[in-house]
């Protein structure tokens, strides 16, 4: 009796402590959200409800382009990046020597945590020389650049994880290298694809540093953008912006979930947790 | 394998869909017109409505995009990757532009409203004889204070910063020649001095201002000090008049013994591509009414003489930011002092920022 209180008593902190952490997490958020129905236009006295600057934000054609720019690049850069992040973990995979391994995979690694400015202006300089015209090209292929190590990553484990014996088994049963590679293979390292897109993307929505030396001619990203209108002080209509970029996300987080759950319901559970293994940001 | 083949399906139907609505929503702005204009700015620093009067008069579309410091425009403008038609740099980055051969000369001959421009603000030594540059703006530096919490302290001159009152109360903008030169100019020295001896002299003055620096901060400033979180702050002429739209209660001064002047010029870069299109927008802005709509809208200073005439009293005849000529006559232009000097203050700067507690 004592002990099961001891238990509980401990989860209670344990608790406590997670609604304190998600707490300091989430409130910058929901104070960010809650003043931009301010009708006063500041971030310091609430005067009264408005949507004047939802209105503000759908009326600005040019930030609505952006904001598709935004998209498009992520889709499109973690769909490319995804595909050869692919082909890059399974020749990772097949090579047979523990250290040229590990060392093309140390150098996918230090990819991942150098610094974005650093990868910007190479980038920058990089375009330059070789003559692509900054804007959607740049940004389409240095963001594609920095999602490949990080879907690498995320698909490697799935990988590593299956068993060897199933594409032997799969060879002896007649199986060409194709078939192995489509029937077999693909589909056990799915939620690897799948979890590598996803964080692909989230990347190149938020990526600052090295969108912000590669964009040009009148092309921008909503971070680029939101980063120049913020010298002049934090407009409420970046706020009602963000607000409608936070509640997308939500929905995509919860789609995901949704679809992994639908998915994952069938007697055969493929491993799961593999996907959260943290990626250094 | 079906369900993934589908899946980047789909993803790319939806990308390219959207990149279908953006061209549309591009189209319907005349974005992609061939008949454009780049204008690469400060954030915020023209009144939109005059871009859109431009482009109903020349049929010119203007595409605007913007820069947070003098050195991110530089990096952009010398790398070349983008064209851009119109930049709109401070003094000693022209210098520096003009020095890099990055710059077109300008045709006079395109721009007659150039003789609205006060002689005072023409021929300046970054720039003699205009060749490549057009005034926009100019301002000062001073010190905006808040006299409720400053309890009638006199900041006409540098000094009253080192008053003991002020203890961890003052902002002071993150720039080494602003800092260094009001340093500077607080022992009556210039602001471009380069004698050892007198730097030296402006760092030991300057620790001495330590426990009275709350931070040295960028753009937020602006925010800061509306917010009154600290009495004093060491800002830019136009930002003191953006603070002072927030929070009325604030005053700006610029000290006797003498302040920068600085200038934002509009230039054309070597790399533009519609030099007929740069040279028509510049003589567009110089036009009285125009140059005084965007002065008002803008807040800073403009150089403009009918300009400021078509422009309220309240605001022209403001002399914290229009000041008379005994004031203007002592205050100094940043000039190019080389990338050595440059390094040193930059040094020295740095060193006062690694003492302070």
């Amino acid at each position: 009796m004592k002990n099961r209180r001891r238990v509980k008593n401990k989860n209670g902190i344990a608790n406590i402590y997670l609604v304190l952490v998600f707490l300091v997490l989430y409130a910058p958020i929901f104070y960010l959200m809650y003043y931009s129905f301010n009708s006063g236009g500041t971030m310091h006295k609430f005067e009264g409800f408005t949507l004047d600057y939802y209105r503000e934000v759908v009326a600005d054609t040019r930030l609505m382009i952006i904001v598709i720019n935004t998209l498009v690049i992520a889709l499109l850069s973690s769909a490319i990046a995804t595909i050869i992040a692919v082909i890059g973990a399974l020749a990772i995979h097949h090579v047979r020597s523990r250290r040229a391994k590990n060392t093309l995979l140390s150098l996918n690694n230090v990819l991942i945590v150098s610094p974005d400015v650093i990868i910007g202006a190479s980038f920058l300089i990089l375009f330059t020389i070789v003559g692509i015209k900054l804007g959607f090209t740049s940004v389409l292929l240095s963001h594609v650049a920095f999602s490949i190590p990080i879907a690498v990553i995320m698909i490697l484990p799935h990988l590593q994880e299956m068993s060897p014996t199933l594409t032997d088994a799969a060879r002896d049963l007649g199986a060409t290298r194709r078939d192995v590679l489509t029937k077999v293979i693909l589909p056990i390292i799915k939620p690897g694809i799948f979890s590598g897109f996803f964080m692909a993307l989230t990347y190149s929505l938020d990526d600052f540093a090295v969108t912000f030396f590669v964009t040009g001619n009148g092309y921008s990203t909503l971070s680029v953008e939101i980063y120049s209108r913020a010298r002049q002080g934090v407009s409420l209509s970046i706020n009602a912006l963000s607000t409608l970029i936070f509640l997308f996300t939500i929905l995509l987080v919860i789609g995901y979930y949704y679809l992994n759950q639908r998915k994952s319901r069938p007697a055969v559970q493929i491993a799961e947790p593999v996907a959260e293994a943290g990626v250094p940001r | 394998m079906k369900q993934l083949v589908n899946t980047f399906l789909a993803i790319l139907i939806v990308a390219f869909g959207l990149m279908f609505l953006a061209s549309r929503l591009n189209s319907a702005q005349g974005y992609s017109g061939g008949n454009t204009l780049t204008i690469y700015n400060w954030g915020d620093y023209v009144d939109p409505d005059l871009l859109k009067q431009f482009q109903e008069e020349t049929g010119i579309t203007v595409i605007y995009q913007t820069f947070d410091s003098n050195e991110a425009m530089l990096t952009k403008v010398e790398q070349g990757g983008t064209i851009f038609d119109v930049v709109i740099p401070s003094d000693y980055a022209i210098a520096k532009m003009r020095e890099e051969n990055l710059l077109l000369p300008l045709d006079h001959s395109k721009l007659p409203n150039l003789a609205n421009i006060d002689s005072k603000f023409m021929n300046l030594s970054f720039d003699p004889g205009n060749k490549y540059s057009v005034p926009y703006f100019w301002g000062t530096v001073g010190i905006i204070f808040n006299p409720d919490m400053t309890k009638g302290i006199d900041f006409s001159s540098w000094d009253s910063l080192w008053d003991k009152r002020l203890k961890n109360n003052i902002f002071l903008v993150d720039g080494a020649r602003e800092v260094m030169g009001m340093a500077l100019n607080s022992l009556h020295y210039s602001v471009n001095d380069t004698k050892e001896e007198h730097l030296q002299e402006a760092l030991v003055k300057l620790n001495k201002l330590s426990p009275n620096v709350k931070a040295i901060v960028g753009d937020e400033v602006k925010m800061l000090l509306a917010n009154e979180e600290a009495a004093v702050g060491i800002v830019w002429s136009g930002d003191a008049s953006e603070i002072m739209d927030d929070n009325d209660k604030l005053d700006f001064v610029v000290p006797e013994e003498g302040s920068n002047k600085w200038f934002d010029n509009m230039v054309i870069p070597r790399t533009a591509g519609n030099v007929e299109g740069a040279h028509k927008f510049i003589n567009f802005m110089l036009r009285p009414e125009v140059a005084a709509q965007n002065a008002e809208y803008v807040g800073y200073s403009t150089p403009n003489v009918p300009a400021l005439k078509l422009l309220p009293e309240d605001i022209s005849g403001d002399e914290r930011f229009y000041p008379p000529a005994e004031i203007t006559d002592r205050l100094e232009v940043y000039d190019n002092l080389g990338k050595r000097m440059l390094a040193h203050y930059n040094e020295l700067f740095l060193m006062f920022k690694m003492n302070k507690k």
